[in-house]
């Protein structure tokens, strides 16, 4: 199975193509069916993998290439050949991240069927679904840096398709447009990342970096400003402080692909990067702590702007960005295993949360959960398998996510106490708000009656997925963590310089003494806004109005980048000045009348001498001419004769004598 | 007999169609005048023929040829000659001056 895995990718970007150009668009179009089962067809051949891997049937890592183009230059008056292979190399993250983002593509593809049913633009909603996915597949299975950076640039294009896909209603399209530009800024440092491997290395092998850095050859200075570029891709793509303020808006978008963004094929894009290319961060201890707390200022930050948002879609926005530090986090502190093993986790209930919150969007047609309220009884199904969701992210025992944010705290703890202490801060807000969500949706008063009144359950379409997702995310953290399973596919030896001071926790204590806290935590959101009434929310939001205040607000990130905006705005403005002003009329003009004065200086030249010169000797060939004529114009053809006569007569005389 | 005594009768006999070329007022004279030079230049070719390249007959060759054009040129001046004669009624050329600009 593994030789075929370069199918895994390309099946679905050939399904989007056949999607797009074969039918016509029409809101009843069967070719919904072709993605699903292409996508179902690639879930199986990724199942089939990872179970081989798990096996043991497969020696990993698996590489194979094929030769894409050559070239041959001079760098420096040295030649320089290089042929680009592009191929696939398969280890053990990858092979957990086929079966992930393959398992929630489908998902979301089934669920979407129902949600996006009789939408104008139905068929190109779908090829856009299966062109994302093979764009978020292509990067998994590359093995060749640049083929993974033109995947990755085609998941931004994707989302960004996907994000405007109502691009008729000014918010989506201002959305996308958002998301496309934060994401771009990323890139350009992961580019000039990506420059300076090749530059360094000469290759853009991952296997051959991987060997030019873990031999040593890579300078220290070079290693820190690649991973720093790396990071800064990642940065943008998994939506982490500070280019984060993209991922709320991307809620625009259809509700599905929400769900798929956050789960499986965006953000989790930049985390996968960076796993992938670990073996620089493990260079550099200094690009490897920028990283922890990168994900840690995002972690926290996010987990505190979602405790005030009201809208059921943005909560769980902040949710997965919060989540995303956490990930990133644990990579910084060596932790790559616990920010692997999370990012697993976290695709299956994050995808059941949003698709939950999709349901819910499809039942009462509004995203604000004042409007809310009480739906438990109308919706079970969404109900309980939301509450299950929100129970694994809160890190409760037995769901997936106890075992992943485990791993992940004591890791942290083993790097800084620190770091440990205020991620704990960050994971009791996730249990907090996501209680909070869960509760002001789902129980207390009916708030809006009439919304109230006309909701229910959604087709089994997708309810469906629902159960499924929520299953995984019960089982897959005890699966994966089942005789260290995720130790064995996705670990990563650091080099003894990491582990030098490393604090040893009680696991013990950090597992059950966290939960402990969790418990706290959501019994306080029971307190705030589980009952009927929620005065005391509504006081405590009036004590505290300024942070509530800051904390709607986002910081006010979003004001400082578009304050950051606006003056480049000026800056260009004045960049235009100069140049139309200055360079333009002054040097440009300028030159330009210099060289007219010298041409007219030079017409008159022409004009006076040069010209005159040759008017006179034609003038002086018609006097002598005129004067001939006086001489010889009798006519006579012996004159003539006897002319020629003298005249070669001269000449030969001359020709005889000289 | 050498080159040269070949070479002043080519010479001599050139002179000869020249001078008559150009004094002669009758038009057929100046026509036999001209071919007196046809022939000058014949005895040229002949006698380098002869004398520096024995071996071959380029010259005769490139001779007889001239005395084949010499015959079409005739034809052809004598046809001037009998039209000038029917449109003027005259063979003295210095009254015939259509040339005179």
């Amino acid at each position: 199975m593994l030789e075929y895995v370069w199918l895994i990718p390309l099946l679905p970007l050939f399904a989007s193509f056949v999607i797009l150009f074969a039918t016509k668009e029409d809101p009843h179009s069967p070719m919904p069916f072709v993605g699903i089962a292409v996508m179902g067809w690639c879930l199986i051949q990724s199942i089939a993998i990872f179970s081989g891997v798990v096996s043991g049937a497969h020696h990993l890592p698996y590489e194979a290439n094929w030769n894409w183009f050559s070239f041959a230059t001079d760098i420096g008056g040295r030649p320089f050949a290089y042929s680009m292979p592009v191929g696939v190399l398969i280890d053990g993250p990858a092979s957990i991240m086929l079966v992930v983002v393959t398992l929630v593509s489908l998902l979301v593809q089934i669920y979407s069927v129902g949600y996006m049913h009789g939408d104008p633009r139905y068929k190109r909603y779908f090829a856009y679904l299966s062109f994302f996915t093979a764009s978020m597949l292509g990067l998994i299975v590359s093995s060749n840096l640049l083929v993974t950076f033109a995947c990755w640039e085609l998941v931004g294009v994707s989302s960004y398709l996907l994000i405007g896909f109502w691009f008729e209603k000014p918010g989506p399209a201002y959305a996308s447009k958002k998301a496309f530009m934060t994401t771009k800024l990323g890139d350009t440092g992961l580019y000039l990342a990506l420059l300076l491997i090749f530059a360094k290395v000469g290759s853009f092998q991952i296997t051959q970096v991987q060997n030019f850095v873990t031999m040593g050859y890579l300078a220290d200075w070079a290693a820190l400003a690649i991973g720093l570029g790396i990071l800064c891709g990642a940065m943008g793509k998994s939506a982490q402080w500070p280019l984060f303020i993209w991922l709320p808006d991307a809620m625009e978008g259809p509700t599905p692909v929400s769900a798929l963004i956050h789960a499986a094929t965006m953000v989790a894009a930049g985390i996968y990067l960076v796993a992938k290319t670990y073996f620089i961060y493990a260079a550099s201890p200094l690009a490897m702590e920028t990283v922890a707390w990168i994900g840690l200022i995002t972690a926290l930050l996010a987990a505190s702007m979602a405790v005030v948002a009201y809208d059921i879609k943005r909560v769980l926005a902040f949710s997965t960005v919060s989540q995303l530090g956490f990930m990133l986090c644990a990579l910084g502190v060596g932790g790559y295993t616990a920010g692997l093993f999370h990012l697993t986790t976290h695709a299956y209930f994050k995808a059941l949360l949003f698709m939950g919150a999709g349901s819910v969007i499809h039942a009462v047609h509004s995203n604000d959960m004042r409007l809310m309220g009480g739906l438990s009884k109308k919706m079970p199904i969404t109900f309980i398998t939301v509450f299950i969701g929100t129970y694994a992210i809160a890190g409760l025992w037995p769901a997936a996510g106890f075992y992943s944010k485990d791993l992940i705290l004591e890791k942290v703890y083993e790097h800084s106490p620190l770091m440990f202490w205020l991620l704990l801060f960050a994971a009791l807000l996730t249990a907090f708000y996501m209680f909070r969500m869960v509760f002001l949706t789902f129980l207390g008063r009916e708030r809006d009656a009439e919304k109230h009144h006309h909701a229910d359950e959604s087709p089994a379409v997708m309810t469906v997925p629902l159960i499924i997702l929520a299953v995984l995310s019960i089982v897959s953290g005890f699966a994966l963590e089942y005789k260290h399973l995720i130790q064995h596919l996705a670990d990563y030896k650091l080099p003894e310089s990491f582990a030098a001071h490393a604090n040893h926790p009680n696991p013990f204590l950090i597992k059950w003494g966290v939960m402990g806290l969790v418990l706290g935590s959501i019994g306080l959101s029971w307190r705030l806004y589980g009952g009927q009434d929620q005065r005391l929310a509504e006081s405590i939001k009036e004590r505290l109005l300024v942070l509530f205040n800051i904390l709607e607000n986002r910081y006010g990130f979003d004001t400082l980048f578009l304050w950051m905006v606006k003056l480049a705005d000026r800056l260009a403005a004045f960049a235009h000045w100069f140049d139309s002003a200055i360079l333009d009329q002054i040097f440009i003009d300028g030159w330009g009348l210099i060289t007219r004065i010298f041409a007219e200086i030079s017409h008159l030249f022409d004009a006076i001498f040069i010209d005159r010169t040759v008017d006179g000797f034609g003038g002086l060939s018609n006097d002598v001419g005129v004067g001939l004529r006086w001489f010889v114009r009798d006519g006579l053809v012996q004159e003539y004769l006897l002319w020629a006569a003298v005249a070669v007569s001269f000449f030969m005389i001359f020709a005889f004598w000289l | 007999m050498t080159l040269a005594h070949y070479l002043i009768i080519g010479a001599a006999l050139f002179l000869i169609g020249l001078f008559g070329a150009l004094t002669r007022r009758n038009v057929i004279g100046i026509l036999m005048s001209i071919e007196l030079m046809f022939n000058a230049a014949n005895i040229n070719l002949a006698a380098f023929n002869r004398f520096l390249h024995p071996e071959g007959v380029a010259g005769q060759a490139v001779a007889l040829f001239i005395i084949t054009i010499a015959a079409a040129e005739v034809v052809v001046g004598l046809a001037l000659v009998l039209a000038i004669v029917r449109n003027t009624d005259t063979l003295y050329v210095e009254e015939f001056n259509l040339l005179k600009g």
